[in-house]
């Protein structure tokens, strides 16, 4: 007797304890990602979001992972196919979380994925969506970190092209890292990341501006 | 105690028991292997990717009817519903994409413009980059293979085809008059601004169905759908001025743009070799109106008002104080569409456009005013039953009144004609595989000026042989109602026609086109007449015939030299006529056996600048000498022109452009006129024509002002 407790005991908090299906899958694929197996770990984002169909984070990281890993491509057939995929992906996401900052800045990283393959094909059409991206994400969502370094990014990228100083955006940046250290991790998988972007960019910053 | 057993019991079958195998094998069309392909059941979080030789096998705890999914990059995603116990040991075979950038295109005879095609002959910014275009989309398509260059006329020319042989579509709607007028031995520009535009399809023979009364090409173009931003645009030229202003709302947006062009300060600076009483002077407005309706449905309504006034001496052989044309045109146009999808993958296009167009001519003595009203109505619905089948089909309604009153020292006529085509098009798209598709059409069109009915079968089939070439071929069968100038005096005609045979190679690699492509094309039904012009009294019959055959061929690499792309185009025509007032057979005046040009445009960082170089050649046009007798026997010399622009940004917003056609000030022969009667030595004196100025500059200095500092209009120029 006391052993058939002992067993069923064990079972149950085996199945109380464990992850959540979802929590499993989410780390798995977090893992695969970080392992660089970009196409396990978007297929595994896949599944998990055919399963959570009112969760927009899994169709989000495949989306962000597909167009991450088209930047440098050299084949245009590919890079259209993956980015094609992708934004199917993100449109999934945004249907499920309408006017979501996160998703909308990751539409404009998709943009920049085309205008990096050819600037002179894509660029006219696409650097103007992207403007038009950020100021949205802004005025939905002002304090979000990554919105502003990402709409900061750009600027720069123009303001570089012109040959102008980036030093005004420098503060943008600075602003970001504030907010990035001001932000409440509350939601679990929520893409929080950026803060290592801004210090890199701050300290690029710090060197180009310094007197010297 | 037994209680508690059963229960542990169910609950190591729960855990543990209740697995299914699901398992299989994932291969291509070929049957070989697909690896990493995608295999998992909708809905479970059970599934896993393909090994090296296309096998899977997972484990499901998901009980009853499940669907599995199997997809893979550039293929298409297969579904199939089942009970999980019967998931184990299949196979299954996927299906190419035949939607990827690699799938084989139909697209013998036409050149895509813009970023949504698959193979871009131009870019967006291409269009109004050209050097030598002037910012007229017309003039860049002037730079593609297939296109005569008839210097003083400014128009399409197209594979041995007159200027009226094309027709123009925005947005699925005809434009009815898309060139501004000009005096004769000026080039004419379209009426239409390039920057209104995202797409342009150029298609120089064997299109598609949905397309008719244009018996050599079409050209379609594709308005955007929503602008990006709010601003004001301002231009100062030295021409002219333009004031643009663009707003946006949730769901719709506006745009307004007006332009003033007075030529006079210019042809004080420059005068050309004509006498202008009134140079040309034009003022013009246009607005596009969108709105997005919250099912995808898509509204546009664009309005576009010029008016164009200017009166000239032109001199000529055989008047003495030469001729006065003056004339004073206004025209209306308005183009509304509705885009929309509906359910089980139908769309629906449909639209309305009119113009109103009314010159009044002053040619010497006589006063003509000219009074044409058009509309064209369409309704087309599209079914997409897969990605490899898609059905298109629709019917459509021109209407075209045009009064001319005639008017010369005491007498007057008036001629009048009604113009209304009724026509239908089915047409279908099939791929066959990723490698072999074809297009098959049928377009029915009935006149009622001229009281017949034409059917024209259209097919076109393209192969891709290689993972960078492809081949294509194309058919078509194609009508036109004879042209205003000849209805207006008679109607017992029947429609001129022409069958188009086409023959084309591509390859693409890499930011690199070579495309080659070979014609035939037959001329029927031409219209023929027994004066010296077009008159009231002449006798007309449709007895003209003709052919063109030639080759094009296409080069441009935007790889080899850094921050520089080219293309270069050579065309050779081989054409014959027999119409209008023809005694024989003749290659025509507006025809040129070798047509070349070469753009080449280089980015220099350093100064922000954009510079640019077009070279244009074409062998001499025929003519006739009445010295030596013959009819269109001689040939005047080549056309040679080398243009230069020069764009420069001076801040993100704001840009200098600069425009010099014909650098090098080559004088160019656009043909010559023979006086009507023998001088005292009893030859024909004659008179060359040449343009009305060897360069035309241009300096335009260009402002935006929006939210955002980096957008400018370079896409303007």
């Amino acid at each position: 007797m006391k052993t058939v407790l002992l067993i069923a005991t064990f079972i149950f908090t085996l199945s109380l304890s464990a992850q959540t299906p979802y929590e499993k899958g989410m780390n798995e694929a977090f893992a695969l990602w970080e392992q660089q197996k970009n196409t396990e770990a978007v297929q595994l984002f896949e599944r998990i979001a055919s399963a959570e169909t009112d969760n927009w984070l899994p169709p989000y990281y495949a989306g962000l992972i597909e167009i991450v890993s088209s930047f440098g491509l050299k084949d245009e057939a590919l890079l259209n196919t993956k980015l094609t995929r992708a934004k199917e992906f993100l449109d999934n996401a945004s249907e499920i979380s309408e006017n979501n900052p996160e998703i909308m800045i990751t539409y404009a990283l998709l943009n920049t994925a085309y205008i990096a393959f050819n600037g002179a094909k894509y660029g006219m059409t696409l650097s103007g969506e992207n403007v038009a991206i950020y100021q949205k994400a802004l005025a939905i969502a002002p304090s979000n970190p990554r919105v502003l370094l990402g709409k900061t990014e750009w600027d720069m990228g123009a303001a570089k092209f012109f040959g102008k100083s980036i030093a005004p955006y420098c503060e943008d940046v600075e602003r970001a890292i504030v907010l990035f250290n001001e932000e409440e991790q509350t939601v679990p998988y929520y893409p929080y990341s950026g803060l290592e972007r801004a210090n890199e960019i701050s300290a690029n910053c710090k060197k180009e501006t310094s007197p010297n | 105690m037994k209680t508690l057993l059963f229960l542990l019991l169910t609950l190591l079958c729960s855990n543990a028991f209740s697995q299914t195998t699901i398992s299989g094998k994932i291969i291509d069309q070929q049957g070989s292997p697909i690896m990493e392909a995608s295999v998992y059941l909708k809905g479970t979080y059970d599934g896993t990717a393909t090994t090296e030789d296309g096998t899977f096998t997972f484990e499901t705890t998901a009980i009853g009817l499940q669907t599995l999914i199997a997809s893979s990059i550039s293929f298409e995603t297969y579904s199939k519903a089942d009970d999980v116990t019967k998931l184990n040991m299949i196979t299954i075979k996927l299906k190419d994409d035949v939607n990827t950038l690699d799938a084989v295109t139909v697209n013998a005879g036409t050149f895509n413009a813009g970023d949504n095609a698959k193979v871009t002959a131009l870019k967006p910014l291409d269009i109004v980059t050209t050097a030598g275009a002037l910012g007229d989309f017309v003039g860049a398509l002037q730079t593609l293979p297939g296109t005569s260059n008839v210097a003083e006329d400014g128009r399409l020319f197209v594979r041995g085809g007159d200027a009226e042989e094309t027709q123009i579509f925005v947005d699925g709607m005809r434009v009815f008059t898309p060139y501004s007028p000009s005096a004769n031995n000026i080039p004419t520009r379209g009426r239409l601004s390039p920057f209104l535009f995202k797409g342009i399809t150029f298609s120089t023979g064997g299109y598609s169905a949905e397309y008719g009364q244009a018996l050599s090409s079409v050209l379609l173009l594709n308005s955007i759908n929503e602008p990006q931003e709010e601003k004001t645009e301002i231009s100062i030229m030295t021409v002219g001025l333009g004031l643009g202003n663009t707003q946006k709302w949730k769901k719709s947006s506006l745009s307004l743009n007006t332009s003033y062009i007075n030529l006079a300060p210019y042809q004080k600076l420059y005068p050309d070799n004509n006498e202008w009483h009134k140079p040309v002077e034009s003022v013009g407005g246009e607005a596009v109106y969108r709105y997005k309706f919250n099912n995808d449905g898509l509204l546009k309504v664009y309005g576009a008002y010029s008016s164009v006034n200017f009166d000239l001496t032109q001199e000529d052989i055989n008047v003495a104080d030469g001729i006065r044309f003056g004339l004073k045109n206004r025209n209306l146009y308005i183009n509304s569409s509705y885009q929309d999808f509906l359910e089980k993958d139908w769309s629906i296009a449909t639209g309305i456009s009119f113009a109103n167009d009314h010159s009044e001519i002053k040619y010497n003595t006589s006063d003509i005013t000219d009074n044409e009203n058009s509309a064209h109505l369409k309704l087309a619905f599209k079914k997409y039953f897969s990605s490899r089948y898609k059905l298109n089909f629709g019917a459509e309604y021109f209407a075209t009144n045009f009064t001319e009153n005639f008017e010369d020292s005491g007498f007057e006529d008036d001629y009048e004609f009604d113009n209304n085509i009724f026509s239908s098009f089915l047409e279908t798209d099939i791929f066959f595989s990723k490698k072999l598709a074809t297009k098959i059409g049928l377009r029915g069109e009935y006149s009622e000026l001229l009281q017949e009915f034409n059917l024209s079968p259209r097919l076109s089939l393209a192969y891709k042989s290689g993972t960078n070439s492809q081949f294509s071929l194309a058919y078509g069968e194609f009508f036109q109602n004879p042209k205003n100038d000849y209805l207006k005096y008679n109607s017992d005609f029947t429609a001129e026609n022409t069958t188009h045979y086409i023959a084309n190679y591509q390859y693409v690699k890499n930011k690199q086109i070579f495309r080659a492509e070979a014609y035939y094309k037959e001329y029927g039904n031409l219209v023929k007449y027994d004066t010296p012009f077009a008159l009231p009294t002449s006798t007309y019959n449709n007895s003209g015939s003709g052919y063109a055959k030639g080759l094009d061929i296409f080069w441009r690499d935007n790889k080899s030299i850094k921050n520089t792309e080219y293309w270069m185009s050579y065309s050779y025509l081989d054409t014959e006529r027999n119409y209008k007032n023809f005694p024989t057979s003749a290659t025509p005046d507006f025809a040129s056996k070798h047509n070349a040009s070469l753009v080449v445009k280089r980015w220099i960082e350093d100064w922000k600048s954009q510079l640019g170089f077009s070279y244009n050649y074409s062998s001499g046009r025929k003519y006739t000498d009445p010295n030596l007798g013959g009819f269109l026997t001689e040939e005047a010399k080549s056309f040679n022109s080398l243009n230069a622009n020069y764009a420069y940004l001076i801040s993100p917003q704001k840009i200098l452009y600069v425009s010099v056609s014909n650098v090098l000030g080559t004088k160019n022969v656009n043909g010559y006129q023979y006086a009507n009667q023998t001088n005292t030595d009893g030859l024909f004196e004659r008179r060359t024509i040449t343009p009305a100025a060897d360069r035309f500059f241009f300096i335009g200095f260009f402002w935006t002002i929006s939210d955002n500092k980096n957008d400018n209009q370079l896409d303007n120029l």
